[in-house]
């Protein structure tokens, strides 16, 4: 089996990836909150983790709710 | 005046500068050291700054520094140890015994509880990434919430313990927040054992 790709969502701050968070447990969405991966971003910033498959649905829920920084394949 | 002793610590690992510096002031009142690193300059200010000296330091363009140290008369043996010299080659004392992780609290941090929420999440997320896992994973009082079956943590804790991480959870703790039937992860333990590892651990880290 291949492994799983992931996804990643970054945001302006810790508040607005919590906003997300909140959104996505609501929407029964599953994801991640994992630190900002090193190759990423040398903050210590968090983001959400997520499965490819999820991209679009997430993009959709979090449309005019939270505003998403950056979003991006996980190497 | 007495004639000047110089001490050429150039190339000399730490902790020698300071030995010979120290012993050229216990037969001289007035000596000049010369080294090439900071750390070997810092040690012989110290030494000199210990046994009342005058210190004056040249760094020279070389990247040597020419420290002069002058004491009244009356140089005796110095006494004192040399614990406090900062060697960075020294080796740091190994201490054997297991790695214990210990989770006081469900969150990491004082100030924002909601920030401490966060950062457990993220600091737990990293250490299956380590390549130093703990030997053992202790949970007491708030820490207990993280290994119960709806935490967010749970996943991560689970691939610890299938990595061969022990995990003991407080007996007490999870009795008084009702929640025993919920623990997911590791063992449920008490005071003694808890106790025994951490006095026996070689490392113990306390996020």
């Amino acid at each position: 089996m291949a492994r799983e790709t992931y996804w990643v969502a970054l945001f302006k701050s810790v508040s607005y990836a919590l906003m997300a968070e909140k959104v996505l447990k609501k929407e029964g969405i599953p994801f991640k909150l994992i630190p900002v991966p090193k190759e990423i971003s040398a903050d210590c910033g968090v983001c959400l983790r997520f499965t490819a498959d999820a991209r679009e649905t997430i993009l959709q829920v979090l449309s005019g709710r939270v505003e998403i920084a950056h979003i991006r394949p996980l190497e | 005046m007495k004639e000047m002793m110089t001490v050429d610590a150039r190339e000399l690992s730490c902790p020698e500068p300071v030995i010979r510096a120290k012993k050229a002031l216990e037969m001289n009142s007035n000596i000049l050291v010369i080294v090439d690193n900071v750390m070997a300059l810092e040690n012989v200010k110290r030494l000199g700054s210990k046994v009342g000296c005058v210190i004056e330091v040249d760094h020279r363009e070389d990247g040597t520094y020419r420290i002069h140290l002058s004491k009244g008369d009356g140089i005796g043996p110095i006494i004192g140890k040399d614990d406090d010299l900062i060697c960075e080659n020294k080796p740091i004392p190994v201490r054997s015994g297991p790695f214990v992780i210990v989770f006081p609290e469900n969150r990491m941090g004082r100030g924002s509880d909601e920030l401490g929420e966060v950062l457990i999440r993220t600091f737990i997320h990293t250490l299956p990434l380590q390549e130093t896992k703990p030997d053992t994973i202790i949970f007491y009082n708030s820490g207990v919430k993280l290994t119960v079956k709806d935490a967010v943590v749970l996943d991560d804790l689970k691939t610890l313990a299938e990595a061969g991480v022990e995990m003991l959870v407080c007996g007490t703790c999870v009795n008084y927040y009702d929640i025993a039937k919920d623990v997911a992860v590791g063992t449920i333990s008490n005071m003694y054992d808890i106790a025994g590892i951490m006095s026996r651990s070689g490392r113990l880290v306390m996020p």
